[in-house]
């Protein structure tokens, strides 16, 4: 294998490398830009942590409220989805098929038709309309299909029926079943989407635009804002703040999907001997 | 632990209609193994599920335990051990934790708990595993712990489904010579699933025999074997060859040749048959092999398998389907060869030929 590679190899690494680039350059750009004295002449100009300040001393209160609506969102999910997932996996039918259906709805719709109708329903309720209540229940209703759907995949793939079966043959209760057998056994499931939630909460524009008041403005919200009418660097260090949020979040999810799709590990036993 | 168990005009229909038993009666002594035996789909496990509490029976039905009525309780208060073919093992438990779980839900306290789980690892062999993950066990140790789970809350009586049949062979007699020791030991009342005619024969004290919904026949494994009440119980057991025949005036007629000295009774009367015609069920044994001169019949061999202790032969001409027979494995001999066969008139079974169960 001397001359190994041949010539297409080099091509597609070299294809690779340029869509890799395409993709993570502005990444690297826009974070610069957030540290940057003066974006228009360049990194010359020098490095500084003075944009990341401003954007916390105009918009902490955005981002902290951003993970307080993603949290809640989070425990909305959990106590509603949980049981809702369970539901649909134990009892499947015509009926549990169609909720499924209807639950999946605000994903396909536009996060704009979707805030506008509640809008038009609650708009009326002005201490509802104004509190970040407002921005969590339409957070929820977007995020609560991707939590059932997570929880009920791993559900369905465990025959949760036998250990039920299991579990009150040897005297246990409806609920000590559920959150002795099947809630530790759907954990999995539910930590992938309590991360799914978490995310799309925190990073879900097209609603919240549409529902926040200026006293209920939400992280993306903000950096729209800052976009619009602020400074490059603003904005950008606005980015770069969510990236700090958000990429550690990803990087859990990813660790947790692979601790859940991992094979059962085996030791050497002596097999089927015993 | 010796509970006597009695299902009275016990029938199940599901809620789609579907008939799944015709109402039956079925009492298990204490201390005694009942051995549920059938093909798919003929109620067996419904059965056991009824005595189990996860299935109740139409109204109308009754079920006792010592005579206490328990036939709407729910599985929860029936104190019944079960074990499944998919083992039921709880994932996010050790093997320990799952044999404590019962216990746990029963309220015994921890330290009678530990010393109870620690007896029944050992008992079941399986006490070097106590801390393992359920997904590192193999199949045959995971039936372990399910047994050690279901025996462990002392139960009235232990359920059994179909415990053996997710395992490979060689295992699976080991484990059942395992768990007849078992039962008898602990003398507790059991109820076991199975499909496999070899694994009821081994463990059953008696032998319920399912057919579509109804029990076809209850008996010993000797008496099952022996002698089958139906074509259906014949065919199930073992006896899969099968020959028509006539009677007349008290002697049996196959084909061109006739025999005296033959027990046919009609199983469902208790009448001897004298006349008519008839269907005669038996096993390997039924026909040997012979020199030209006594043969009955002679047919083809169509196959030959060599099983170390027999040599096994598929024969056709002699009746409407093939039919084994069995020869000394040192005999040579080879497929499309003719071969002389003589009937061995005890190891037939009778039945008449309108019998009304296939």
């Amino acid at each position: 294998m001397i001359m190994g590679r041949d010539w297409k190899f080099y091509a597609q690494l070299g294809l690779t490398i340029v869509l890799c680039l395409f993709i993570m350059i502005p990444v690297v750009m826009s974070a610069l830009a957030g540290v940057t004295v003066n974006v228009f002449k360049g990194l010359s100009s020098g490095l500084t942590l003075r944009w990341i300040f401003e954007v916390w001393d105009l918009y902490a209160a955005s981002i902290v409220r951003s993970l307080g609506i993603s949290i809640a969102c989070l425990l909305v999910t959990l106590v509603a989805g949980v049981p809702l997932a369970y539901v649909l996996v134990r009892r499947p039918g015509r009926l549990t098929r169609l909720f499924e259906e209807l639950l999946t709805l605000p994903v396909a719709i536009p996060g704009l038709a979707l805030a506008l109708a509640l809008l038009i329903t609650y708009g009326g309720f002005g201490q509802y309309r104004m509190s970040w209540l407002f921005i969590l229940t339409g957070h929820v209703l977007f995020t609560l299909p991707f939590m059932v759907r997570s929880v009920a995949a791993v559900m369905a793939a465990m025959d949760m029926k036998t250990l039920e079966e299991g579990a009150a043959s040897l005297g246990a209760g409806f609920w000590r079943r559920f959150f002795g057998v099947i809630v530790p056994n759907a954990k999995p499931g539910i930590l992938a989407g309590a991360l799914m939630v978490v995310t799309l909460s925190i990073g879900e524009f097209n609603l919240t635009w549409m529902l926040h008041t200026p006293l209920t403005k939400t992280l993306p919200v903000g950096l729209a804002d800052a976009y619009a009418s602020m400074r490059l660097e603003i904005g950008s260090a606005y980015t770069l703040i969510f990236f700090v949020l958000i990429v550690p979040l990803l990087i859990a999810m990813q660790a947790f999907a692979d601790t859940a799709k991992r094979p059962p590990k085996r030791d050497d036993t002596a097999e089927d001997t015993i | 632990m010796t509970t006597q168990i009695k299902l009275h005009d016990c029938a199940k229909t599901f809620a789609d209609g579907t008939r799944a038993l015709a109402p039956f009666d079925l009492e298990i002594t204490g201390g005694e193994t009942v051995v549920l035996l059938g093909p798919s789909g003929c109620g067996k496990t419904t059965i056991l599920r009824m005595i189990a509490g996860l299935e109740f029976p139409d109204a109308g039905g009754k079920i006792t335990f010592d005579g206490d009525d328990v036939t709407r309780q729910s599985i929860e208060k029936r104190r019944v051990g079960m074990v499944f073919q998919s083992y039921a093992l709880f994932p996010n438990m050790s093997v320990a934790q799952n044999v404590a779980y019962g216990l746990k839900v029963h309220g015994v306290g921890r330290d009678e708990r530990d010393a109870r789980v620690t007896a029944m690892l050992e008992m079941m062999h399986i006490d070097m595993l106590a801390d393992r993950a359920i997904d590192q066990l193999s199949g045959g140790q995971r039936q372990r712990v399910a047994l050690a789970r279901a025996i462990a809350v002392q139960p009235r009586v232990l359920l059994l489904d179909e415990p053996l049949t997710a395992l490979d062979a060689k295992l699976r007699v080991r484990l059942r010579t395992e768990i007849n020791g078992l039962l008898r030991k602990l003398g507790i009342t059991a109820v076991y699933v199975t499909h496999d005619q070899e694994e009821a024969m081994a463990l059953g004290d008696r032998i319920v025999v399912m057919q579509k919904g109804k029990i076809a026949q209850i008996g010993t494994p000797r008496e099952i074997y022996r002698k089958p009440q139906s074509p259906f119980v014949a065919d199930f057991v073992g006896a899969a060859n099968r020959l028509d025949g006539q009677m007349h005036d008290g002697r049996l007629h196959i084909g061109e040749r006739v025999f005296d000295a033959v027990d046919a009774f009609d199983p469902r009367h208790g009448d001897i048959i004298d006349q008519g015609p008839v269907e005669l069920y038996f096993r390997a044994d039924g026909l040997s092999t012979c020199e030209a001169g006594d043969a009955d019949f002679t047919g083809r061999v169509e196959a030959v398998s060599y099983l170390g202790e027999r040599l096994r032969l598929t024969v056709s001409g002699i009746g409407s389907m093939p039919v084994i027979v069995d020869t000394h494995p040192d005999d040579v001999i080879s497929a499309g060869t003719p071969v002389h066969c003589r009937v061995n008139a005890d190891r037939l079974t009778v039945f008449p030929a309108v019998a009304v169960n296939s």
